[in-house]
């Protein structure tokens, strides 16, 4: 364990943590701006994680110990996540830390926990969601595994830290073949954070609900927890994303004054990533349940695609 | 004088992007998206056959990146677009055999069949990886048209499907066989010919030969049609 590292450590999570809800809130604002409403401020999510967290927790009576813990599980899990994908800058190598299969069986584990606390409420809705969510998850999950192996064969290392380092300040995408795979990041960014065209975030009253159906009988401090989470996965995968397609700027030494202009400049580029996704978002509608595979597998095929055209080129 | 090793770089970025539009046409549903995506494969076609020419300086390359900007670039796409505003749908929702789903995982083993077998083919030639990579894109190319003519149902996008399938052959005549500049120009011929011929046949198959005329002169697609 080196000096460099565990400054990252404390930087790291401290900064994706504080400046997820905001890109939350962001998203929002540039969706309700294209309806033509003004929408809540950037500060509204701050504020609905301050007021929950102060609200009373109400259990169902039929729930278990699993709808009490995975709040906490989740966060934790998205927490560790946020050691494996470099925000402020690239640390140097440690341990197994930025291992990619690592990171995601943490993100499955999260997804996980958050199907069965669906079900642990005994609620129809609840079911239905995690019914959804786990069938879906069975057809994104291979696209997610293959873009990450494309990103890793493509960088020629399986360690997040070394494949950012080396893509680290350059201002093009070093390889042809990682536009391919930001494709796939970005397919894989949407249905991860369960935004339109998959599910709708922004309603509690659809049938074809799915990631709202799972946390709708979470209350209080719970729900502030799970929420949180959800919003450091979004802001993670932003980052993955970010560091592959457009990693100018980003530092890869431990110097104060260049942490400071990493750190402005992730946000500066998560800002406009999150306008690319709200406006996403607007153009679209929700799909039809039954043609997300279609969706999902646009990712597949560009992971597949980037692997192939790396073996001929 | 332009480093060949950048153009080279840019040609493979072109690349990504064409293969990026064959599967854009096999799996959009909007037949004014599957019209412009053609465009936008036809004029990347024109610009990697202009790079091409500044890399090795063949007049026939200029020739070739011009006749394919005017003609599938501006002309066929107009005559395409006229027809699509006549005929009122907006839409191929209809896909027989093969969900896009299922096309596209296909034309996934597609390329690996193309590049397995144009390996074997060209293994003792010595191309250099830049030409065999767009020979391997060329095919597929054809053969993920002709994925599109086979798994659409409206004859608008089946005819793009083959247009797409003549973009592939280019490509592979590019990289590969060198098509005597004569010879694709009355491809291009064909294909204007092909267009037209569509856009009187898309309007017309599912009626009678009277209901076809009348129908031709009410959506004014055939103004020739006083001398019948």
């Amino acid at each position: 364990m080196n000096t460099s590292f565990l400054l990252f450590g404390l930087l790291n999570p401290v900064f994706a943590l504080m400046a997820a809800p905001l890109y939350m809130a962001l998203i929002r604002k540039i969706k309700a701006h294209a309806q033509g409403r003004k929408g809540p401020g950037l500060f509204q999510a701050y504020y609905d994680l301050r007021k929950l967290m102060h609200k009373e927790t109400i259990y169902s009576p039929v729930s278990s110990g699993i709808m009490r813990f995975t709040p906490y599980l989740n966060l934790t899990a998205l927490l560790a996540c946020s050691l494996f994908v470099p925000l402020v800058f690239v640390p140097e190598p440690a341990g197994g830390f930025g291992n990619v299969i690592v990171f995601l069986y943490l993100l499955a584990l999260e997804r996980f926990f958050t199907a069965l606390c669906g079900l642990d409420a005994g609620s129809a809705f609840g079911g239905m969601g995690s019914s959804r969510s786990m069938s879906l998850a069975a057809v994104i999950e291979p696209s997610m595994v293959v873009a990450f192996a494309a990103l890793a064969f493509v960088l020629k290392s399986l360690n997040l830290h070394e494949i950012f380092a080396l893509t680290a300040g350059s201002l093009l995408p070093v390889s042809p073949t990682l536009v391919l795979v930001s494709i796939s990041l970005f397919i894989i960014l949407i249905v991860e954070t369960g935004r339109i065209p998959v599910d709708n975030p922004a309603t509690h009253l659809e049938l074809t609900m799915i990631n709202e159906a799972m946390v709708l009988e979470q209350s209080g401090k719970n729900l502030a927890l799970l929420e949180l989470a959800h919003a450091l996965k979004q802001l993670l995968l932003m980052g993955v994303l970010i560091n592959t397609i457009l990693p100018v700027g980003l530092s890869t030494e431990a110097e104060a004054g260049k942490i400071a202009v990493s750190a402005l400049l992730f946000l500066l580029k998560a800002g406009v990533l999150a306008l690319v996704i709200g406006l996403f978002e607007s153009s679209l509608a929700k799909m039809r349940l039954f043609r997300l595979p279609a969706f999902y597998m646009m990712a597949f095929f560009f992971s597949a695609l980037t692997i192939l055209i790396e073996v001929f080129a | 004088m332009i480093d060949p090793l950048y153009l080279e770089g840019v040609i493979k970025i072109l690349f990504v992007f064409v293969l990026i539009s064959a599967a854009l046409i096999i799996s959009t549903r909007s037949l004014a998206s599957v019209l412009n995506t053609y465009t936008v494969q036809s004029f990347l076609l024109a610009a990697v056959s202009f790079l091409l020419y500044l890399m090795e300086g063949k007049s026939e390359l200029l020739l070739l990146a011009g006749l394919t900007l005017a003609s599938k670039v501006l002309l066929i796409p107009h005559f395409i677009n006229r027809i699509e505003e006549k005929i009122k749908i907006r839409r191929d929702l209809d896909f027989t055999y093969l969900e896009p789903t299922t096309s596209l995982l296909l034309s996934i083993g597609l390329i690996l069949l193309s590049y397995a077998f144009l390996s074997r083919v060209f293994g003792d030639l010595a191309l250099s990886r830049l030409f065999f990579f767009g020979a391997v894109i060329g095919l597929s190319l054809t053969l993920m048209g002709m994925l599109v003519m086979f798994s659409r149902r409206k004859v608008i996008t089946k005819a793009l499907g083959y247009l797409s399938m003549e973009n592939g052959v280019l490509m592979f005549g590019i990289f590969v066989t060198e098509l005597p500049f004569i010879l694709e120009v009355l491809i291009i011929i064909d294909l204007i010919i092909l267009v037209l011929l569509t856009s009187i046949l898309a309007v017309g198959l599912d009626s009678s030969i009277e209901e076809y005329r009348k129908k031709i002169y009410k959506l004014q697609i055939w103004n020739g049609g006083d001398a019948l």
